[in-house]
């Protein structure tokens, strides 16, 4: 059936969970780009096909006309599948730079194609330019603190880190006291969480 | 509207309906298993999917729609016996869309009061099971939902989650959803190391 294979992209995309990716099938996107390069052929022919017997293909009605339809529609889907697929995981590429910052770790960086991962790159530059003229930092909890510092707890071995005036040595399983904006991006790359009694 | 780039939308748009052909169109054999030729006869009953038959609907009517099965008598009779009980996800996953979708195609205006009765009477029992239900578990019953009605239920059961969190206290910073994958992985070998 025609443009079956761009819709099982999309299945892909829809079976995993929101804000969650899966790696970018380029077996499928290819195959489906050869399909669109097939319909062409075929809708080229048919209307050579109707040129050659002296028809005006404009206002035309024939068995030659409603194949060439069939395979214009089949295009037309076939591109609109494709541009969801990387609209769709651009959207949430865009997502990673809000929750985990300006490095993706190594298993999300190989599920990006090439073209993906330098759409990360730019776009991270686009915000990090943002907000170094605005002067201030957009990527921080959006709702006011009730305290400036929070307590935490190191849940991996980090090391010698300097935060502001002065520098701390981040242990497993140590606790300190830290300004909330510092331990922010280390508890949403999730090494480090929040200590409550 | 639907936007160009929705998933689920373009997913529904895949549902196969059966239509008549009105016209003949050659180079298109693929479409039609019993061909002889490299092409679609006149008068030959063929499955296409939804967004090829709105195409050639509009076509100046190259095609004639008949109406998909889970909008006949027959399920329309289940529905009225029982709504809940009945396995929409089956006869199609997209039941309501396509269903808005098709009655402007088919003219016939009472699917539309067959839908909304449907969801209507399926709607509570989503809802009600959604937030009575434990978190932790996948109840029966929601493989019987059409993607529509899971998505009520999963978006009762967030709130339902949202508002115990909110109840409770706790973290407000979080890690990011994105990893947490490999977390639950490393999980193990926590409590081993003293």
């Amino acid at each position: 059936m025609y443009a079956r294979r761009a819709s099982q992209l999309l299945k892909e995309l829809d079976a995993c969970e929101p804000g969650q990716l899966v790696v970018f099938n380029s077996d499928v996107f290819d195959q489906v780009i050869r399909e669109c390069g097939e319909h062409n052929a075929q809708f080229q022919a048919l209307i050579r096909k109707m040129v050659e017997q002296n028809l005006d293909i404009e206002t035309t009605r024939n068995e030659d006309h409603y194949g060439a339809a069939i395979h214009h529609l089949s295009l037309l889907r076939n591109k609109r599948c494709l541009m969801a697929y990387m609209y769709n995981r651009a959207e949430t590429i865009r997502s990673f730079r809000w929750k985990i910052g300006p490095v993706l770790p190594h298993e999300i960086q190989e599920k990006l194609n090439f073209s993906e991962k330098e759409y990360f790159r730019s776009h991270s530059s686009a915000i990090k330019s943002y907000i170094s003229e605005m002067d201030i930092d957009l990527t921080v909890d959006m709702v006011p603190p009730k305290d400036p510092y929070i307590q935490v707890r190191v849940l991996e071995d980090i090391g010698e880190v300097s935060l502001g005036d002065h520098s701390v040595s981040l242990t497993k399983n140590s606790l300190h006291f830290l300004r909330r904006t510092d331990a922010e991006q280390f508890i949403s790359q999730g090494l480090m969480e929040e200590f409550l009694e | 509207m639907p936007c160009y780039y929705d998933v689920a939308d373009i997913l529904m748009e895949e549902e196969l309906i059966s239509v008549v052909f009105q016209v003949t169109a050659n180079g298109v054999g693929l479409l039609d298993p019993g061909a002889e030729r490299n092409s679609v006869e006149k008068g030959a009953k063929v499955d296409l999917p939804f967004w090829l038959a709105h195409g050639m609907l509009s076509l100046e009517q190259a095609v004639s729609i008949n109406v998909p099965p889970c909008f006949t008598q027959k399920t329309r009779k289940e529905i009225q016996a029982d709504a809940a009980c009945v396995d929409l996800r089956v006869r199609c996953p997209y039941f309501y869309e396509l269903g808005c979708k098709i009655v402007p195609l088919v003219g016939d205006k009472s699917i539309g009061q067959f839908l909304r009765y449907a969801f209507a009477s399926r709607y509570k029992e989503i809802l009600s099971k959604a937030h009575s239900s434990s978190t932790m578990t996948v109840p029966k019953f929601t493989t019987r939902l059409t993607k529509e009605e899971a998505q009520v239920f999963e978006s009762a059961r967030e709130s339902m989650s949202a508002f115990r969190k909110w109840r409770v206290g706790g973290a407000r910073l979080q890690k990011a959803s994105i990893l947490g994958r490999k977390r639950k992985t490393k999980l193990p070998d926590g409590p081993s190391t003293p």
